[in-house]
């Protein structure tokens, strides 16, 4: 074995254990995260987590106002940003062939695809906040619908562009409109997919913080109410978090607990819909 | 079975029928321009909000520290420096990891293990960054406090030059911690989009270098990484648009002080970090106004490293497409 | 049929036809002076072809020799492509297709076509053949039961699948899922149907099965297959055009041009000495 033979051997050894320790170090990273929040967390997942509204410094009290904010503001960005986003994704996908225009769309979007939230959060504090004079559930729900859009426009057209071409043309051959080729074909073939990439961008959503600072701010009371301020667990765990007071500290990391599990299981459960077999096989 | 579809008469007018095309066409056109628009809209909006601001400093503003909402003085200089130094720790600490994890993955693992190890970065990606903020706040921060920032002024600190970086009291919260969670932070997106751009090398080229009887790291270094030079950079670029923009993470950690030091353990302060702390606080349109034009700041810059990145990656693309 | 009013006689324009003994030969379409381009590459050069209702009329040839562009030519679903187009004129029961303003999704009821592949759609096996008819007519429930049973028998599949009718098309094996595709092509009763190498992802068993359907749907359909299995192409048609780089070689009865062509290229392809 010549001396060099050995110094390579050494070499890639040295850099591959260095390339392991790495994977070892990233994945260190998630369990040490978790077991923090855990044991932390655990001790504030109590029934009155779920039904008391927070409460002022020095009293005890639950998160149930801002988990309803939560959900309800997440749920109507939702709603409001998958459509846009699924019929954006469809236009670059289905007819963007051979448009100039369309090149453009896909960049614009992968910029905002990555776009800083805590920007999202000060434009909609202009153009809705300041208009309407008070900080509302519905701007948070804006801000987050804007953070929506992007995310699902890709995944619309990345599972529209892995339909197969001859089923397109299949239904073409039939005498079917582009439209309906589309909506009953395309989307049906694609819809595994593009459900997945509205899960994904609903997790997404869930645990954003910074958007809502400027828009939904925060409410200590149970609020149902879209068009004034609403509690919502991010916002909630930053002011907690960052204040002196124990209990508060403490209803914090149940929320973080709460939020994390809630997103990390959504995560599993998209990827767990991608994977499983499809509809109606 | 001999009569052909012969209600239907080919010389009809056609316009009715491509009615319904044409809607729905037009629908997803408008849907994809409102992408364009909320674009052109976010831009004009806080160029709009920072005007007051900039009139009133003029280019002073991106060149003075003074941040005094008393004597309404306001000036861009240290969030400015914040976001640029948390975002290159972040860098040297997250490409080294995200690196490693990419080979590890395209390279060493085991096929049957790829995907799990693939879905747990993925999660780590996944988990927002107020949690990330919390743990730093609780958990990193003291670490660093107690261990490492102690030894690192006791040894590094000493060194004339350099070691002006690595002295002071050991806070804790401060520049340095911001950046290492922000590393943590980005690390997962640059993993996986390495590792997506790793696997675009065509494995005949692989082949041949293995053939040749390289080792794994040989290969990696000759082959892989050559052929994707362009990609890795979109990539890390990527993950840097993400750390300058990244707010909760760092608002917890960074220690909301508008000034630079010399020293990474002081606190200072990061136009997000700012923002979040400041905006619903701030009265007087002349703060507000700086505020906004903080965010129209961070804004550019992102929007020119994202571009970059887009840009690089793009061009991977199309060659792996040719 | 509908309508027909010119005279039953090859026209002197499509050559290379003997005229055999065949009163009710009928011309259904007529392809004159068609080019094709892909973008600026010329693909179809100068094609003049009729091709007879109640006949199948094979196109044979080489890879990249036009057989195929000139099959999605007749439905025009090369229209759904940028960049690519005809000139010259096809008519079809002497309409032209090729010109402007024509309802191409018409067009291509009345023209259906089957894929190298199979294309079940993602849905049932009843709401595969529905697909079509449900496009142009508004039926009972009942009826639109009959006319998918109607098509299911008249593509030999019926047997197979009439128990299972709400399972998905996609578990079909591949030979079935060919047929479901015919199926759902004649249930929309088009007048002609263009086969695209409809048997060249099957197994031996399932082809001879799709050439006993072809034998069997000649009777009402006018009918054009594209093939590279010219053992095939001699089996199943009654016309079989040879087609080389863009143009059209020979065309003749199949007999003739596979026992006696008169071009030597066309004798060079079917003696295997290229291709």
């Amino acid at each position: 074995m010549s001396p060099l033979y050995w110094r390579r051997r050494a070499t890639n050894a040295v850099v591959m254990t260095l390339a392991l320790g790495a994977t070892a170090l990233g994945l260190v990273w998630l369990v040490l995260v978790l077991w923090t929040l855990v044991a932390n967390g655990v001790a504030a997942i109590t029934p009155s987590l779920f039904v008391e509204s927070t409460p002022p410094p020095g009293s005890s009290g639950g998160l149930a106002n801002a988990i309803y904010g939560s959900i309800v503001m997440t749920a109507a960005a939702t709603l409001i940003g998958a459509p846009v986003g699924i019929l954006a994704g469809t236009y670059l996908a289905e007819y963007g062939a051979g448009s100039r225009i369309a090149p453009v769309i896909r960049f614009v979007n992968d910029i905002l695809l990555s776009a800083p939230s805590i920007i999202i959060g000060l434009f909609v504090y202009e153009v809705m906040v300041l208009k309407m004079g008070h900080f509302s559930a519905w701007a948070g729900a804006t801000a987050l619908a804007i953070i929506v859009v992007p995310v699902v426009v890709r995944t619309t057209e990345d599972m529209l562009n892995l339909v197969p071409t001859a089923l397109r043309e299949a239904a073409a051959a039939l005498g079917a409109p582009k439209w309906r080729v589309i909506v009953f074909i395309a989307y049906r073939a694609a819809m595994q997919g593009m459900l997945t990439g509205v899960m994904l961008a609903f997790a997404r959503i869930a645990g954003e913080t910074a958007p809502l600072l400027f828009t939904a701010l925060n409410n200590q009371f149970f609020s149902t109410d879209m068009n004034a301020p609403m509690a919502n667990l991010p916002v909630v765990i930053f002011q907690f978090a960052m204040s002196p007071y124990v209990d508060w500290q403490s209803l914090a990391w149940g929320g973080a607990l709460l939020i994390t599990v809630a997103i990390l299981i959504l995560n599993i459960a998209a990827r767990l819909f991608a994977a499983w077999g499809s509809f109606g096989r | 079975m001999t009569d052909t579809v012969s209600s239907l008469d080919l010389s009809g007018t056609p316009r009715r029928r491509t009615f319904g095309d044409r809607l729905f066409k037009a629908t997803a056109a408008g849907f994809a321009f409102l992408v364009l628009a909320i674009l052109a809209a976010v831009i004009l909006t806080l160029a709009d909000g920072a005007l007051p601001a900039l009139r009133e400093f003029g280019i002073g503003f991106v060149a003075t520290e003074e941040w005094d909402p008393v004597l309404d003085e306001f000036g861009a200089l240290a969030p400015i420096y914040g976001t640029l130094i948390t975002s290159v720790i972040a860098m040297l600490v997250g490409i080294p990891v995200a690196f490693g994890i990419a080979v590890f993955i395209t390279e060493l693992c085991p096929t049957w293990l790829k995907r799990p190890i693939g879905v747990l970065i993925e999660l780590l990606a996944a988990i927002p960054s107020i949690i990330y903020g919390i743990w730093g706040l609780f958990v990193l921060a003291p670490f660093l406090q107690r261990h490492v920032q102690p030894f690192l002024i006791d040894t590094v600190g000493t060194i004339p030059g350099i070691g002006a970086l690595f002295r002071g009291p050991p806070l804790g919260i401060g520049i340095f911690t911001a950046g290492i969670i922000l590393g943590i932070m980005v690390l997962p997106f640059i993993a996986s989009i390495t590792r997506d751009v790793f696997e675009t090398v065509p494995p005949i080229l692989k082949e041949s270098a293995y053939g040749l009887g390289a080792t794994t790291w040989e290969v990696v270094r000759s082959v892989v990484v050559p052929y994707t030079r362009v990609g890795i950079v979109g990539g890390v670029m990527l993950g840097l648009g993400r750390a300058l923009g990244e707010t909760m993470a760092v608002t917890f950690v960074v220690g909301n002080a508008h000034r630079i030091d010399t020293s990474l353990f002081a606190p200072g302060t990061t136009i997000s970090a700012a923002l979040a702390n400041e905006f619903t606080e701030a009265v007087g349109d002349l703060y507000l106004s700086s505020l906004i034009a903080l965010g129209f700041i961070l804004f550019l810059i992102t929007f020119a490293v994202l571009s970059l990145a887009k840009l690089m990656l793009l061009r991977l693309q199309q060659r792996a497409g040719t | 049929m509908n309508d027909m009013p010119r005279t039953a006689v090859a026209r002197q324009d499509a050559p290379l036809v003997e005229p055999r003994a065949a009163p009710d030969l009928v011309p259904k379409i007529e392809i004159r002076r068609l080019r094709f381009f892909y973008k600026k590459f010329e693909a179809l050069k100068n094609i003049d072809l009729t091709l007879y209702d109640k006949r199948v009329t094979a196109f044979i040839g080489p890879s990249g020799c036009g057989k195929s562009t000139l099959l999605r030519v007749l439905n025009r679903i090369y229209d759904l492509y940028p960049g690519q187009r005809a000139e010259g004129e096809v008519l079809l029961d002497g309409r032209n297709i090729l010109e402007p303003g024509l309802d191409l999704n018409l067009l291509r009821a009345k023209v259906g076509m089957v894929f190298q592949k199979p294309t079940p759609f993602p849905m049932s096996i009843f709401d595969n053949v529905a697909f079509g008819i449900r496009l142009y007519e508004k039926l009972p429930a009942s009826e639109l039961a009959d006319r998918v049973e109607q098509a299911l028998r008249r593509a030999a599949l019926w047997d197979e699948v009439k128990d299972k009718l709400r399972q998905s098309g996609l578990s079909l094996s591949g030979g079935q899922q060919q047929r479901l595709c015919i199926a759902r092509a004649i249930a929309v009763k088009p007048s002609v149907l263009l086969l695209d190498e409809p048997a060249s992802a099957l197994d031996p068993i399932s082809t001879q099965r799709i050439e006993e359907l072809i034998a069997e749907l000649k009777a009402d359909y006018c009918i054009v297959i594209v093939t590279h299995n010219m053992q095939q192409a001699a089996r199943s048609s009654d016309f079989t055009a040879f087609m080389y780089l863009g143009e059209l070689i020979e065309f003749s009865d199949t007999e003739t041009l596979f026992t006696h062509p008169r071009e030597k290229r066309t004798e060079d392809y079917i003696t295997g000495r290229f291709g």
